[in-house]
């Protein structure tokens, strides 16, 4: 037994109960995330920034009741859906959930190897490490370090607002793009709006935020403290994004300069802004995927096994928790080999693991109003009045523009 | 036999055959291991929610439908009473704790048996079989048939009603038939583990239920991680009275790994006594002796009799965790000797403990490594082992049930330092944790650009002999291969003493490599030829691959044997750094003796 150690103070006991909203806000800058918002900058400029001001209460909303639903149950999102919905449309969201989440990894490895392949290594080399240190990260990690883990390469996310301030935009006009909306009659504006706000709330980060709160054991009586941490990161994920954007903004809208994705927006930063702004966003680029290629395959694997009632969580091993290690290891490895097939067309899997997100997104918000609206799951901690108006607004205005989206995915306007 | 998940929806018809409503629930009566079923619960037009007396009214039941024996207007309503329990309520799609299988399962359907007229539970399906049954009847007959091909069937994994404990409903008011397994009655340390498989939330529930006693058990075998959290969760005051439940070893152990306003605050609400003796624990450094013994220990003096020691025993073995040896101490609790439980028994009553006190007793320092203290303990096989501070006063016992702890412990740390990665780690450093765990990634990946520097080194001998290419994987493994071997067998070997002197182990080593070199580099030779390189090839890699193997396995097992043997204190590098390293030696070694025999061998 150690000493006592009088170091441990109260900060502590509330530095413990942060991280779940940070680290999940943060794995929803993923690569697809950053990709969508260095497009959205390079095409329009600060045109979209007052969409992601306005993304971003919304956002809260949606991770807050996640997070409340998580810490009065104690259980996560699948197994409330199991338990208040029955087998049959958990099997469906799960199968939904799974499919989005191997093809939005697939995604996250293809943002290492562009990010490695911007330092000159082959993917052939970056991809595979990747997956390896990933999925020894947390077969052979506890969930307390993991956690750490991934919220030192949060940390990482820094390292855009840095970018930012090296393309020296004009911040004026930084401000004025923020406040005022602005649209651009056309069917590309609308198709990276819908991009926007489909990468900001994605149906996983739902299910992470909550899991995360259930696995750090945070009670409702430190509710305040982890509501606090829930929209501290979202504000913190949407700041980055709005930098990403006004980084784009300032140095590749001006020189017209048409990119598709994250790896191609960091290498055209070079010439324009000078060779750290590329570095400083290949880094960050990395340190997203890497840590949204962790956390992806982990959602997964909770939410299926606590819903079907196989014994999941970090510190099993195999024999103890097969599924769930069997699951995670599948879905690493079956991304990062994806990524080395050569001649792939990322372009048709970002597609598709955005119109699966698509998919899901309604049926999962509608199960979670019902949910936290029942008093015999929610107790007194059911939705208030205000509460359930903003989130019906969001839902129905998130609806709306998948529903927009997968009509134009599939009419071909994507 | 009925399926709850087959049964739900289906209509309920009264005597005149008019459907009044369709099945949403069934209640039983929990008093049995069957439990039978008592109450039926259904939704009647505009989803208005019925329940009646199955008894009463309840004709038939197949699988269409369930018939009533009256009309419609006859039906007399009834309320569910409190100790039964809904079916699809409470426990369908629901955690529940097997207790016979001490695991934490998912209720995904429940199966139920007809025998004259009443309907009684036969368990909880908790298996494959459940959830497809659940998705679709057909899913779950098409894949069992399929599963029949190959000659195996889809098992049924039931859980009777008596080993079933609920986590969302408290069944503590419910009267449960005299067999029924809660899970506070298993034993503590299976409590523990089915703790460990819940949230914290649901863990905190649980520990609600338990008592005081039953709560100490059972912290007492959690792990070290779950231990603060449970503390977390409980109020200070029933932490402060289970703490003081648990023995003080234990609890010092919970205490020390908790925050220090947290743990100040416990200690406070603790009696005097208790937290006098854990704070003094707490003062002795881990992993030593006095990190692992209990205070509490039986003390006698010569002038006693054995009658008067039985009797004092009698009054504190309540307290006291281990009565094998009772320990004879003269002044100031100064250690003299030892009797044990055995010679009490065996002697009479009148005897004087000095006329059979054992004055040669083996006693631990209270700085002692814990690791050597439970190593005497297993040697001597001793169920306890006192400690003493420098002037021989007794401090405590520790006792053998710490001591089993403390070699599991070791022999994972042993095994941790083969494998190089380290189970154990200071929770507060992850930056070193990432290094220690993936630490041999990092070596590997700087190691592979080394070997394919190497490689580029050697290009135009590469070139001229692509053969040389061909041996390469084998020479890397077979360099692994060795040196793994032989850190094994010294590992094996343990103690320097028992090894064989440097001499003679030098000689095996390189007759046994000459021997292994000379096979490889004759297999390797007759391969060559006979795809049909020519014959300066096949002697320059024969060679090259012979003498690789002569030179890995000489170095690879006299290398950890020397550092063994300066070092004493044991081999400090983790076996993958030294076998990678091995791989590398091994690729250079054969590339430099390709590159010479090709140069000055010619036929």
């Amino acid at each position: 037994m150690a000493k006592l150690t009088p170091n441990k103070t109260r900060l502590l006991a509330v530095l413990a109960i942060i991280g779940p909203g940070i680290i999940a806000a943060s794995a929803g800058n993923d690569s697809g995330g950053i990709s969508t918002y260095s497009v959205a900058g390079a095409r329009y400029g600060y045109k979209m920034l007052w969409m992601m001001v306005l993304m971003t209460p919304a956002f809260i909303i949606i991770q807050e009741m996640a997070g409340r639903m998580g810490a009065v149950t104690g259980k996560g999102l699948a197994a409330l859906i199991r338990e208040r919905f029955g087998v049959r449309p958990t099997f469906v969201a799960m199968l939904l959930l799974l499919a989005s989440n191997a093809a939005t990894t697939v995604a996250e490895f293809a943002g290492v190897a562009a990010a490695m392949e911007l330092f000159g290594v082959s993917r052939l080399l970056s991809v595979p490490i990747a997956a390896v240190v990933v999925w020894l990260l947390v077969v052979r990690g506890s969930y307390r370090n993991v956690e750490k883990v991934l919220l030192a390469l949060s940390s990482v996310f820094i390292a855009y607002i840095v970018s930012a301030f090296m393309a020296k935009p004009d911040w004026l006009a930084v401000g004025h793009a923020m406040v005022v909306p602005t649209v651009v009659p056309e069917v590309g504006f609308i198709a990276l709006a819908i991009g926007l706000t489909g990468t900001t709330i994605a149906p996983w980060m739902q299910f992470l935020v909550q899991s995360n709160i259930v696995d750090k054991g945070t009670s409702i009586k430190e509710w305040r403290i982890a509501r606090f941490d829930i929209m501290a990161g979202a504000l913190v994920a949407n700041v980055v994004a709005i930098f990403i954007i006004i980084t784009t903004g300032a140095v590749l809208h001006p020189a017209g300069i048409a990119i598709t994705d994250a790896g191609q927006a960091a290498g055209a930063l070079a010439p324009l802004a000078g060779s750290y702004a590329t570095i400083l966003f290949a880094i960050g680029l990395l340190a997203a995927s890497v840590l949204s290629a962790a956390v992806l395959p982990l959602t997964a694997s909770y939410a299926i096994c606590e819903a079907f009632g196989w014994e999941s969580g970090l510190d099993r091993d195999w024999s103890e928790a097969p599924v769930f290690n069997g699951l995670y290891t599948f879905i690493i490895f079956f991304a990062a080999a994806i990524i080395l097939i050569p001649h792939l067309n990322l372009i048709a899997i970002m597609l598709v693991s955005q119109v699966v997100n698509g998919m899901m997104l309604p049926f999962l918000l509608i199960f979670m109003m019902v949910i936290i609206n029942d008093r015999r799951i929610m107790g007194r901690y059911v939705n208030g009045r205000v509460h359930n108006i903003l989130a019906w607004s969001t839902i129905v205005i998130a609806i709306s523009l998948t529903v927009l989206l997968l009509g134009m995915t599939v009419l071909g306007y994507g | 036999m009925f399926y709850l998940t087959q049964m739900l929806g289906k209509p309920v018809v009264d005597a005149a055959g008019e459907t009044v409503g369709t099945i949403s629930d069934v209640a039983i009566a929990t008093g049995e291991v069957f439990p039978r079923v008592t109450s039926l619960a259904f939704l009647g037009p505009d989803k208005t929610p019925f329940m009646l007396s199955w008894r009463k009214f309840v004709a038939d039941v197949d699988d269409e439908h369930v018939a009533l024996n009256a009309n419609r207007a006859d039906l007399r309503f009834s309320y569910l009473q409190p100790d039964e329990i809904l079916l699809h309520r409470d426990l369908l799609n629901k955690q529940i704790v097997d207790t016979q299988g001490m695991k934490v399962v998912r209720v995904n359907d429940l199966k139920l048996s007809e025998s004259r007229n009443q309907l009684r539970l036969l368990g909880a399906e908790v298996g494959a079989r459940g959830i497809l049954r659940g998705l679709a009847p057909w899913l779950e007959r098409g894949i069992d048939r399929v599963v029949r091909v190959f000659g195996k069937s889809l098992p049924e994994n039931l859980i009777a009603w008596n080993y079933m404990d609920l986590l969302d409903r408290d069944l503590s008011h419910v009267q449960l038939s005299v067999t029924h397994k809660r899970l506070h009655e298993l034993h503590p340390a299976d409590v523990a583990d089915v703790l460990e498989q819940l949230s914290a939330a649901q863990r905190a529930r649980v520990f609600e239920h338990l008592d005081n006693t039953q709560a100490a058990l059972a912290m007492a075998e959690l792990e070290d991680e779950f231990q603060a959290d449970v503390i977390d969760d409980l109020g200070s005051q029933r932490a402060s009275d289970i703490l003081e439940m648990m023995d003080p070893d234990d609890a010092a152990d919970v205490i020390g790994d908790l925050p220090y306003d947290k743990a100040e605050a416990l200690l406070r609400l603790m009696g005097v006594e208790e937290s006098g003796t854990i704070r003094r624990l707490l003062g002795y450094r881990e992993k030593t002796a006095g990190g692992i013994m209990t205070p509490e220990v039986t003390t006698v003096t010569e002038e006693m009799s054995l009658g008067q020691v039985i009797e004092q025993l009698r009054e504190e073995a309540a307290d006291n965790e281990s009565i094998y040896y009772i320990y004879v101490v003269e002044g100031d609790a100064h250690l003299t000797g030892v009797i044990s439980l055995r010679d009490l028994v065996i002697s009479e009553p009148h005897t004087l403990v000095g006329d059979i006190v054992h004055h040669d007793v083996f006693t631990a320092d209270v700085d002692d490594d814990q690791e050597d203290v439970a190593d005497l303990m297993s040697k001597y096989d001793l169920l306890a082992m006192p400690v003493v501070d420098e002037t021989g006063k007794l401090l405590g016992i520790v006792t053998v049930d710490d001591a089993l702890d403390v070699l599991e412990e070791e022999s994972a740390e042993d095994l941790a330092l083969a494998t190089g990665s380290s189970r154990s780690f200071e929770a507060s450093d992850a930056w070193s944790w990432l290094g220690r765990k993936s630490g041999w990634i990092t070596v590997w990946a700087v190691l592979g650009v080394g070997a394919t520097m190497l490689l580029n080194g050697f290009k135009t001998t590469l070139q001229s002999v692509v053969a040389i290419v061909f041996f390469i994987p084998l020479v890397i493994r077979l360099a692994e291969e060795i040196s793994s071997h032989s850190l094994a067998v010294l590992i094996d070997a343990g103690d320097p003493e028992d090894r064989p002197p440097f001499l003679r182990r030098l000689l095996i080593d390189v007759l046994v490599g000459t021997g292994l070199g000379a096979v490889s580099g004759f297999i390797a030779f007759g391969m060559l030829e006979a795809i049909g390189e020519t014959l300066k090839v096949a002697v320059t890699v024969a060679g090259s691959v012979g003498g690789t193997v002569l030179v890995t396995t000489t170095v690879g097992t006299l290398v950890p044997y020397i550092a063994l043997k300066k070092d004493g204190s044991g081999w400090r590098a983790p076996s993958v750094l030294f076998s990678t390293g091995m791989a590398a030696i091994g690729l250079a070694v054969y590339l430099l003796l390709a590159a010479y025999l090709n140069a000055n061998i010619s036929f």
